[in-house]
């Protein structure tokens, strides 16, 4: 329980944890125009490899070029922009996405290293920078909701009309979307009786019913809610580029530019993260993980089935980004208001009723079968209903029989 | 155009099923479709390592090329009907009299901004004389905007590299053989 | 009173108004095929296009009697009871059967032809032509053969409608034009020996409604889609006639008359014709210079600094000896420059001697037939600032009367305007204002004045301004720019607007309607002046 160990400790997850999440980004980034390429029947990037070498690698060296450009290009400040806003913004969106990872855990815990930290539990070192933070789900919230004020003072700061156009749908879309995103994690928070995720994970692991098969519709509403929150498509209305060339980031170029394209991206990361780890059963998988982690092997698997989930999440993303057009924005609205927030609230509604009946002081497999099944069912029915009321048919297309009446 | 104009072609659009009212029926086969395409040959190809094919020559529609008559002059005859139709203004034409008895008008100069041009073809469909044309030439590199300004030998000499290749698609218009143009 | 019927509509017609068929028509808005016909030139009824069905109603009983053949529009005057029918089936069958004997032989070599574009057998067939050709088609190209210095004849294409011979032998009366030959093989030709060579020989071209005669400085030259036409008037001589400026790009491809009964009816001549090429002359000042006294040589001079540098000295050698200022109006200048002109060198000093700029003459007026005068004077507005001069100064003092008080020195500073295409000063006349302390010309060209000036100016030439010439008959017209001065060149109105210290761009309807409160000669222009141009005599008590 050595206090400088324990920073030591502490700083090194983090140096390890920024460092992959930024590689990552920029992978992603490359993987993101892969994937756009490839569904639209193109190669994509493949030039780029290993400078001076003419090793071509398939163009994993295009995130390299890319981050280079970035740096060389010409830092340009519009003369009409508030300074010190346009250069805080894209810092305050970046930062916010990154310092949310505090609490998320990358894997279970790494097995004895002879190293005891605060946060070692029987001397296995948590992978999660902050671990057992009681209110951990709370604090990614705060953090989600921060990074609105990044793009806030971008679109309001460059003084523009099409940045502050996206700022301002930024903002509206945002607290459209909290309210479901809030929904749907309270159903599986409700459940597992805490708001530490290595806690519901755990929770997913042994009981070993992840959270998209125990509550169907709490997931739905989260995976929108986190599309919405992610402003990836189709819910990009803040930085379309047909209409809003770009929305909050018009006025951006260089690195200031960077940081705000990273932070989105992390924002995604962020989500397909939270995903797998409140829904999919985080490190979780039927066979491989079974008991505490006892040796390296068990630590590795689990941070590679983490890893591997999602990733899968993010290929969703971006799949999702080519299949779907854009919302228009009452339909963004209507959507949230009229469809995601019923929804949720069933769902709460639901396992609020059901919890304390069936596992008030047991865990077990049987109940949380039952469990499941009124789950699925009632997700049904509520998918049908909803689908029957159409709250978000708005025909107000011209018809020839009302014109010639 | 008022809603009761009787040349407007109303749509109503289909009924939505319960399946497409559910919305998640409709995007799964969205996404099958992105999926296979992800997975599907792919229509571009590796442009220097690899040379793209050309379907038909004769209609496709690259550099551009001066066509020559039966003695070797250029036949163009500076109508400026290309120049006209084109609707990136690349075309420059300065016309003048013809060196040859037989010919009255000759383009003295002729240059086409190949860096400006949209390939669209409208100067090859606008010529009467059938004298410029598009040959399948598609990979044009230059080092300065000065060098893609093609002027009159350079476009001939595009004639005389593609003439085998490429015959010219319709019989001459000239001094002896007639065609009806109305 | 006379009321004609067209086509089921009455037209009442004054008694005194001779029309034919088809001006009679045109009133009410049908258009009459024509080639032969000009309102100008005498009537043939030789091209058989306007032929019409007319008719006679009876005065007392009102019933209509129709002639069984066609007659020609042209020749048919529209009189009381007279009836035409313009649009029937039997006219328009006529006039597709007309226009396709007009087209047997003709060449159909409509991209290399000029008047493509402009053309009325490309325009009538398309409207009232048939829609397939029966004709073999012929060879691509026309005969064609040098009429004069100035004209080309592209024999093939020629309808015979002989306007060009009727335009020799009726206006000019110089009559070298004439028909060759019988029915088909009929062409037109000039005697040997005698070529096409009067002084308004141009006209044939304008008047020629296929591609028959091509003028030779407008020939190959453009396209007509591609120029835009901009009504102006001529600035070669003092009669100013009123033209269209047909101009791409800011380049003036060609002047061509514009109708004006007042001055000069259908005609230009070939001097004004022609008379545009100094406009795109290599040989024009190029831009501002002022002469730098230390370093003994000319150094480029800034626009946007020069109003307010020149204003500053203008202002100091008035102030130190009044009366020394002294002002040259050219007779190039519009009227509104020559008011501003003046009004500004009154205002900096009220003593200011203004004169008329030399009046440029060449031998003498020379009269045609029909009444068309070319004049010795070759300059625009004479007139216009000889009445801005009479209304600053109360008299039209000459450049001579300058030329003594420049050489005695006592004129310090002194506004040279210039315009003038030639050569108008010589070296001595000169070399007296090298007295002068301030010496600012402006001119399209260098001369021997120029060459003494502490500031040059490029001047505008006619195309390039807005403003108003009154001609030798006092007939005030107004026109605006038709092309963009070069670079490096500001209008005299434009640069004297801003030194009077107006606010915005240079309006020339502005200043005019200032002149015509102030001075009782523009009087007759305190309304919009209308494209022919306003009388200013109708209001003086001559």
């Amino acid at each position: 329980m050595d206090s400088t160990t324990s920073f030591l400790v502490a700083l090194v997850k983090i140096a390890v944890l920024v460092g992959f999440l930024m590689t990552a980004a920029a992978y992603l980034v490359l993987l993101e125009r892969w994937i756009a390429a490839w569904v639209q029947d193109r190669k994509g990037p493949n030039r780029v490899g290993l400078p001076l070498t003419g090793l071509r690698l398939f163009g994993l060296g295009q995130p390299l070029a890319d981050g280079l450009k970035f740096v060389f290009k010409e830092e340009f400040v519009p003369k009409h922009v508030d300074w010190w806003l346009y250069t805080l913004a894209p810092v305050v969106l970046l930062g916010a996405a990154l310092a949310a990872f505090a609490v998320i855990p990358f894997g279970d815990a790494l097995p004895e290293l002879g190293i005891t930290a605060v946060d070692s539990v029987d001397s296995y070192l948590q992978l999660i920078v902050a671990p057992q933070v009681d209110v951990g789900m709370l604090y990614v919230f705060a953090l989600s909701s921060m990074a609105v004020y990044g793009v806030i003072l971008g679109g309001w700061s460059s003084n523009n009309k099409y940045g502050y156009l996206g700022a301002l749908r930024s903002s509206a879309q945002m607290i459209a979307y909290e309210l479901p995103l809030g929904l749907g994690i309270l159903g599986v928070v409700l459940m597992t009786g805490s708001l530490q995720i290595d806690e519901i994970v755990a929770h997913q692991a042994t009981t070993g019913y992840w959270n998209v098969f125990a509550q169907p519709l709490a997931f739905v509403v989260f995976v929108v809610a986190a599309f919405a929150e992610a402003a990836r498509l189709p819910f990009d209305l803040p930085e379309c580029e047909q209409e809003l060339i770009g929305g909050y980031h018009t006025e951006y170029s260089g690195m200031r530019l960077i940081l705000f394209l990273i932070g989105e991206f992390m924002h995604m990361i962020t989500a397909s993260v939270l995903i797998t780890l409140l829904f999919l059963g985080g490190w979780h998988f039927w066979g491989l993980t079974s008991g505490p982690v006892e040796n390296w092997f068990d630590a590795i698997v689990r941070i590679v089935i983490l890893l591997g989930k999602s990733f899968a999440v993010v290929v969703f993303f971006m799949l999702v980004r080519w299949s779907w057009p854009r919302f228009r924005f009452d339909q963004l609205m209507s959507l949230a208001w009229k469809v995601m927030l019923p929804l949720g609230m069933v769902n709460l509604a639901v396992v609020a009723v059901l919890r304390e009946p069936m596992f008030a002081n047991y865990l077990g497999g049987g109940s949380m079968f039952v469990f499941m099944l009124i789950n699925v069912a009632v997700a049904a029915v509520a998918w049908i209903v909803t689908a029957l009321l159409q709250p978000l048919a708005a025909d107000n297309r011209p018809r020839r029989a009302e014109n010639l009446a | 155009m008022k809603a009761d104009d009787p040349d407007i072609h109303w749509v109503e659009e289909p009924k939505l099923g319960l399946a497409g009212k559910m919305y998640l029926p409709l995007f799964v086969q969205g996404l099958t479709t992105t999926a296979r395409h992800l997975v599907s040959r792919k229509v571009t190809v590796s442009f220097p390592d690899e040379r793209p094919k050309i379907g038909n020559p004769l209609i496709y529609r690259g550099v551009h090329r001066l066509n020559k008559d039966e003695q070797d002059r250029v036949k163009c005859v500076a109508c400026f009907l290309c120049a006209t139709a084109c609707p990136a203004h690349c075309i420059d034409i300065v016309a003048a009299e013809s060196p040859w008895p037989d010919r009255e008008k000759y383009p003295a100069h002729f240059a086409i901004d190949e860096l400006r041009c949209i390939y669209c073809g409208m100067c090859e469909e606008a010529c009467p004389v059938d004298a410029i044309e598009l040959t399948s030439f598609c990979d044009l590199t230059g080092r300065s905007r000065e060098e893609m300004v093609f002027d009159k030998e350079k476009l001939l000499s595009v004639y005389d590299q593609t003439k085998d290749s490429e015959p010219m698609r319709s019989a001459s218009m000239g001094a002896s053989s007639g065609r009806a143009t109305t | 009173m006379a009321t004609v019927i067209i086509n089921g509509q009455e037209l009442e017609l004054d008694d005194d108004e001779r029309l034919n068929g088809i001006q009679a028509a045109a009133r009410l808005g049908y258009d009459i095929p024509h080639y032969c016909w000009h309102p100008g030139l005498s009537v043939v009824a030789s091209c058989r296009m306007c032929l019409v069905e007319t008719g006679r109603r009876d005065p007392e009983s009102g019933e209509i009697s129709m002639m069984p053949k066609l007659v020609p529009g042209c020749q048919t005057p529209a009189t009381d009871g007279t009836v035409f029918v313009t649009e029937s089936d039997k006219v328009k069958q006529a006039r597709a059967q007309v226009e396709e004997g007009l087209l047997i032989n003709h060449p159909i070599d409509c991209p290399i032809c000029d008047k493509a574009g402009e053309c009325r057998l490309q325009d009538y067939y398309f409207e009232h032509g048939q829609g397939s050709r029966r004709a073999d088609l012929r060879p691509f190209t026309s005969r064609r053969r040098s009429l004069g210095d100035t004209v080309t004849l592209f024999v093939d294409r020629c309808v015979m409608c002989s306007r060009c011979v009727r335009f020799t032998r009726e206006i000019t009366g110089t009559g070298e034009l004439y028909v060759e030959g019988r029915g088909a093989g009929e062409e037109i030709d000039v005697f040997p020996g005698f070529p096409l060579a009067n002084k308004m020989a141009g006209n044939v071209v304008d008047l020629c409604p296929v591609g028959a005669l091509g003028d030779k400085d407008f020939l190959y030259s453009q396209r007509v889609w591609f120029m835009k036409s901009h009504d102006g008037v001529c600035a070669g001589c003092s009669t100013g006639c009123s033209i269209t400026i047909d101009e791409n790009q800011d380049r003036v491809y060609r002047l061509r008359p514009r109708e004006n009964p007042h001055i000069n009816e259908w005609w230009m001549c070939d001097e004004g014709r022609y008379g545009y090429h100094h406009v795109h002359s290599e040989h024009r000042l190029a831009g501002p210079q002022q002469f730098d006294a230390e370093a003994r040589q000319y150094v480029n001079a800034d626009w946007s600094r020069l109003p307010t540098e020149l204003d500053k000295k203008f202002t100091a050698i008035a102030k130190r000896w009044p009366g020394s200022v002294a002002g040259v109006l050219s007779p190039h200048l519009s009227v509104e420059e020559a008011y501003l002109l003046a009004k500004y060198l009154r205002g900096v000093d009220p003593e200011a001697t203004l004169v008329l700029g030399p009046v440029p003459v060449e031998g003498e007026d020379e009269s045609f037939p029909q009444g068309f005068t070319i004049r010795a004077e070759k300059c625009p507005n004479r007139r216009g600032v000889e009445a801005v001069l009479e209304y600053f100064t109360g008299r039209v003092a000459t450049f001579d009367d300058l030329l003594p008080d420049v050489a005695a020195g006592k004129l310090h500073a002194i506004w040279v305007s210039g315009g003038y295409r030639n050569d108008w000063i010589d070296e001595a006349t000169a070399e007296s204002f090298d007295a002068a302390d301030l010496l600012v010309v402006q001119d399209l060209f260098d001369s021997p004045l120029m060459q003494r000036a502490h500031y040059q100016l490029p001047a505008a030439a006619f195309a390039e301004r807005d403003g108003s010439y009154v001609n030798v008959a006092d007939r005030l017209q107004s026109f605006r720019w038709a092309i963009r001065p070069p670079m490096g060149v500001r209008t005299e109105g434009s640069l004297l607007w801003q030194m009077s210290a107006m606010p915005g761009m240079y309006r020339a309807g502005e200043v005019l309607a200032e002149i015509a409160r102030e001075i009782g000669y523009f009087s007759a222009a305190v309304e919009e002046i209308p494209a022919v141009g306003v009388d200013l005599k109708v209001n003086l008590l001559v």
